[in-house]
């Protein structure tokens, strides 16, 4: 009997904080740089050394709970795990057991589900390795520089949910101001925990934990690859076995980190050189209210406020700079959308990376793409000149009115356009003639004329209609 | 005359240069140390040019600041920029720190001269000094006894006035205790009082710094330089007020609380003693109010406990890594750090370490470790309690004088129970000194143990001087410089 | 009463290795220091479970300020400047 098997999978995510010095000392966190050249003997751990806990990063980590909709604990405190490992230089990272510093909050997802965060804690990273010539080296300039745990309850039933959350986190991240995110350089990184269970069942599988993954290709393939597997022992009547995992990216397989030097026992307890943290509720408050609009927020406002789609105000809050460009361009359009179609079109596919998008690198200001939609909006220019235009600021970095001459932008208004018509009748009368005779194509000849006087800035209902009273009987 | 006010009054006088005196003191290390080995490194470089600066500033006839110019000594345990720190471990050979500890960089500022680094138990985790491994110190008053642990080096140096005061740490009475053996007085501030960066942690929430030194009145004045605030200790939080200023307020009407607890299983000789110094106290117009402090009873387990368990994690940094011994044959990097501290801790620093994974570990975390904590609950209100009925504790030091050499080592249970005086005020993060009451018949010094409630170091300071003063039982040893 | 195997699982965590002919001593040693820490298991109404920590102060922190680092030389002190910049682990000597 065949069964469908249903993925059960929990995200840990460790979020680096862009907080300027580490956890526990004032070394830079900057990224880079000569190896331990941002170390100081607190954070390589030398005897005697104590921490000192960084105030920014107890106020990012509550803007991160608020943000995800978590309870802030009024009380917490800082705990010792304890593991001997040549990356952690006092064998055993600060971070929180039993008392985190956010609880309980959640993810909505596009799909409708809701993914429960069971906590967030702050803690510590550890040096990095450097395995070169048979040997290994330790830099520490990572060492102490501060991390979130984003912790969720097993609500991922795809890869596509856990994509989704993954990409929320991040740009939620950037929206506060407290992480890069960059992946590529392990500011986000993630452990997945995954059980799989016959589809329709209540209870839980034995799951596997796999480590440590900083992309998304390689969180997606690796939990297919782990899903599949796990499929496989089951329906072959074999056990999961509980292990911890390293996604090998180049075999594209997950195999288990477990040694038998490994005891595995991290022996929390509370580290006695930190003091008690107390949150008082006003402070919460305070950090609630400093909060910035949120994505999913962004997006709902700016389908009511500016008429767009709801894939563009999505696309748009991807990108808070340009969504802030992108308003004060709109500001005072009676039809935003125009210039939120220019953004979203040439200008997106100018940009082209993610990071340009990110950075929001436009060579020429919002007040300019403001303007240019503004002429469109009032007939001073058509959309093909429009276009053509906004190609030319994207290339030169200039606004539209150094681009179009006077004569373009002049607006053909209603007494402009009976002008230009009586000008056309006068000046092909025979066509006017055949017109009063009958030859309803005649009409066209005198609209073309007047398209053309106007270089196609005058709209051509608008003329027939002018052109057939003038011309009434 | 406190030691230290002598020193400088001798310098101010100009009868001998601070340069004569490092060097008289120098001198007499290197004669002495050899029978005493209450030094394990001296400083001379660093002594001299301290005391040089010192001349200079007498001849430009600036007076000189509250520790100026005295010489003195630092445990081991202590970080010296520039200078070895090797916690009398193996496994710190040749380490040199990079940093200073707090109140080495408050003591420099004060103008003190370094004369060295004093012996102890490796890790401080020890009652005799002979874990070091350097080998024991002994004590002045008899070559056959040790001078006690963990500061033994530093109780030694002072009572064979191979140094005017020293600074030792105090975990489970690591100052006290080897205070008392020496006939010495010794200091532990409260928990919070000084600053701990610096000191090499055996266990965090019970380590203090403080000062052993000639009377209560020198302590007085080491412990108002060195209790300031340290920003870089979270848990530090400075003196309340300063002691010295508080000595000769004197004693009357002040209530000496006696817990039962503390006199059973104590040598006839030192309770004799104790009882001579409670008559003491009531001439000078004390009283004494002997009750009950139940929780007492668990203290010993429970420090061995929380102690085990901080220092299994804060002994986990030795890895040969990033300082101190690597073993010289490995294969891995895993039997790289099994090898380097098998053979970089001895075997009492092992035990501990194994007894603390152990009680930390899975399985056993809330009957052991869980527990412990919840008695050091207990014994904390305990002592709240107790001093609602009295202002001071008074109890022995250590229920018995210095130990034979080798005494310890038979069974470490044993050896643990000679703890057992001095531990509480630990769990409790308690002021307690040690000051000498008399002398058993071999000739050995007995000391007293005064409790404070927190912060409250001036009151056991003021009774101690006060008491000195009315019955000072400081006795002479051959050893070292005579000023 | 502590065994063998649990003392060998407690070296492993600990990273101490125990010589074959030191097990039963030190097993037999463990076991009479724990017999003594279980005389606390005596005292079940007497602990305070709200029992915090000593140290009653909170909210120590640090302003997110940088200072210097130490030059790396420094910082390598201890491992004869160490090489390339790093702490170098052989894989074995």
């Amino acid at each position: 009997m065949s069964c469908e098997y249903e993925l059960v999978a929990g995200l840990e995510t460790h979020v680096e904080l862009s907080t300027k010095t580490k956890i526990f000392c004032s070394c830079s966190t900057a990224f880079g740089g000569q190896p331990n050249s941002h170390c100081c003997p607190v954070c390589i751990g030398l005897p005697g050394t104590l921490p000192k806990l960084n105030r920014q990063v107890v106020r990012y980590a509550i803007r991160a709970g608020l943000a995800l909709g978590c309870r802030i604990s009024e009380i917490s405190k800082m705990d010792r795990k304890n593991y001997v490992y040549p990356d952690l230089p006092k064998a055993y990272q600060i971070s929180q057991f039993d008392k985190p510093l956010c609880r309980d909050g959640a993810v909505e997802l596009s799909n409708g589900r809701t993914i429960r965060i069971n906590r967030i804690h702050i803690e510590e990273d550890a040096g990095k390795l450097i395995h070169e010539r048979g040997d290994t080296f330790v830099d520490y300039n990572r060492g102490g520089v501060p991390l979130i745990e984003i912790v969720t309850e097993p609500d991922f039933r795809s890869v596509s949910e856990v994509k989704e959350y993954v990409e929320l986190l991040q740009l939620t991240m950037k929206y506060l101001g407290i992480s890069d995110c960059r992946m590529e350089e392990g500011s986000l990184r993630c452990d997945v925990n995954l059980s799989v269970r016959p589809q329709g069942s209540e209870t839980l599988g034995t799951r596997t934990e796999i480590k440590n993954m900083n992309s998304f290709t390689h969180i997606a393939r690796a939990i297919e690859y782990e899903f599949s597997r796990q499929q496989e022992l089951l329906a072959a009547g074999e056990p999961v076995i509980q292990e911890t995992l390293r996604y090998d990216t180049t075999s594209g397989v997950t195999e288990s980190m477990r040694s038998k030097e490994d005891a595995q026992d991290y022996r929390y307890f509370r580290d006695p050189d930190l003091v008690t943290i107390r949150v008082t509720p006003e402070e919460i408050e305070e950090l609630r209210a400093s909060l910035p609009e949120l994505p999913a927020a962004k997006a709902i406002r700016f389908t009511a406020q500016y008429g767009l789609s709801g894939a563009d105000s999505a696309l748009l809050s991807r990108y808070p700079r340009c969504a802030d460009y992108f308003e004060q361009a709109a500001a005072g359009l009676k039809k935003p959308r125009i210039a939120a179609n220019f953004l979203l079109g040439q200008v997106f596919s100018r940009l082209g990376s993610e990071a340009a998008k990110e950075a929001c690198v436009i060579p020429f200001d919002a007040a300019a793409l403001h303007r240019l939609a503004a002429l469109v909006e009032d007939g001073k220019i058509n959309m093909g000149l429009a276009k053509s235009t906004l190609e030319r600021m994207l290339d030169l970095g200039k606004g539209p009115e150094d681009l179009l001459s006077p004569a373009d932008m002049e607006a053909v208004d209603d007494k402009k356009l009976e002008e230009l018509c009586r000008a056309a009748i006068e000046a092909d009368p025979r066509a006017a003639e055949g017109f009063l005779g009958g030859k309803e194509k005649a009409l066209q000849a005198l609209i073309g004329a007047v398209m053309r006087a106007t270089r196609g800035r005058a709209s051509a209902p608008a003329a027939e209609k002018q052109l057939r009273m003038l011309l009434k009987p | 005359m406190s030691m230290i006010q002598v020193v400088q009054a001798k310098l101010a006088a100009g009868e001998f240069s601070c340069r004569e005196l490092t060097c008289a003191y120098l001198d007499a290390i290197g004669r002495d140390n050899g029978a005493l080995n209450a030094y394990v490194r001296t400083t001379p470089d660093v002594a001299l040019e301290a005391a040089d600066r010192v001349d200079r500033k007498l001849a430009r006839g600036e007076a000189l600041l509250p520790l100026e110019g005295v010489p003195m000594t630092l445990k081991d345990n202590i970080s010296t920029r520039g200078v070895e720190t090797t916690c009398c471990s193996r496994m710190l050979q040749g380490y040199v720190p990079i940093y200073s500890a707090f109140v080495w960089e408050v003591l420099q500022k004060q103008g003190a001269v370094l004369l060295g680094k004093t012996n102890m138990d490796e890790f401080a985790m020890g009652s005799s000094s002979e874990t070091s491994c350097f080998g024991g110190s002994l004590n002045p008053h008899d070559l056959s006894r040790v001078a006690g642990g963990s500061s033994g080096g530093a109780a030694s140096a002072v009572a064979g006035n191979l140094a005017v005061y020293g600074l030792g740490s105090d975990t489970g009475g690591s100052i006290r205790q080897p205070a008392s053996f020496c006939g010495v007085t010794g200091l532990k501030p409260s928990y919070g009082a000084v600053s701990r960066f610096g000191l090499v942690a055996y266990a965090s929430s019970l380590d203090q710094i403080g000062p052993i030194a000639p009377s209560a009145g020198d302590c007085a004045a080491i412990y108002d330089v060195i209790s300031e605030y340290d920003p870089m200790d979270s848990t530090c939080r400075g003196r309340r007020e300063a002691a010295l200023p508080r000595l000769e307020e004197g004693i009357r009407g002040m209530k000496i609380g006696m817990p039962e607890e503390y006199f059973s299983g104590v040598r006839p000789e030192v309770l004799s003693a104790l009882e001579s110094a409670g008559e003491v106290f009531r001439s000078l117009g004390a009283e004494l109010v002997p009750f009950r402090l139940p929780a007492l009873q668990y203290a010993l387990p429970v420090y061995y406990i929380l102690a085990c368990a901080e220092a299994a994690s804060n002994l986990g940094r030795y890895d040969g890594i990033r300082y101190g011994y690597r073993t010289a044959h490995y294969s891995g990097v895993h039997d790289m750090v099994c090898r380097t501290r098998t053979e970089g801790f001895g075997k009492e620093v092992q035990r501990r370490i194994l007894l603390g994974n152990y009680v930390l570990s899975s399985g056993y975390y809330d009957a052991y470790y869980k527990k412990a904590q919840g008695l050091r609950g207990a014994i904390v209100k305990g002592f709240r309690e107790a001093f609602e009925k009295c202002d001071i504790i008074m109890a022995p030091t250590v229920p018995m004088t210095a130990f034979p050499q080798n005494f310890t080592g038979a069974d470490p249970v044993e050896t643990y129970l000679t703890d057992i005086c001095t531990v509480p005020v630990n769990i409790a993060g308690l002021p307690a000194l040690s000051t000498p009451c008399g002398y058993d018949s071999g000739g050995l010094p007995i000391g007293m143990q005064l409790i404070g409630n927190t912060f409250c170091e001036a009151s056991i300071l003021t009774a101690a001087h006060q008491y000195e003063k009315a019955a000072g039982q400081h006795k002479a040893t051959k050893w070292g410089v005579t000023l | 009463m502590v065994t063998r195997e649990e003392i060998q699982k407690i070296a492993l965590l600990s990273k101490l290795l125990i010589p074959e002919e030191e097990l039963d001593g030190l097993t037999a040693d463990m076991q009479d220091i724990i017999a003594f820490a279980d005389t606390i298991r005596a005292a079940e109404d007497l602990a305070d479970p709200d029992f915090d920590s000593i140290s009653g102060a909170c909210n120590a922190f640090r302003e997110d300020e940088v200072l210097p680092s130490r030059p790396p030389e420094e910082i390598l002190q201890n491992v004869g400047g160490g090489e390339d910049g790093c702490f170098p682990v052989r894989r074995r000597m």
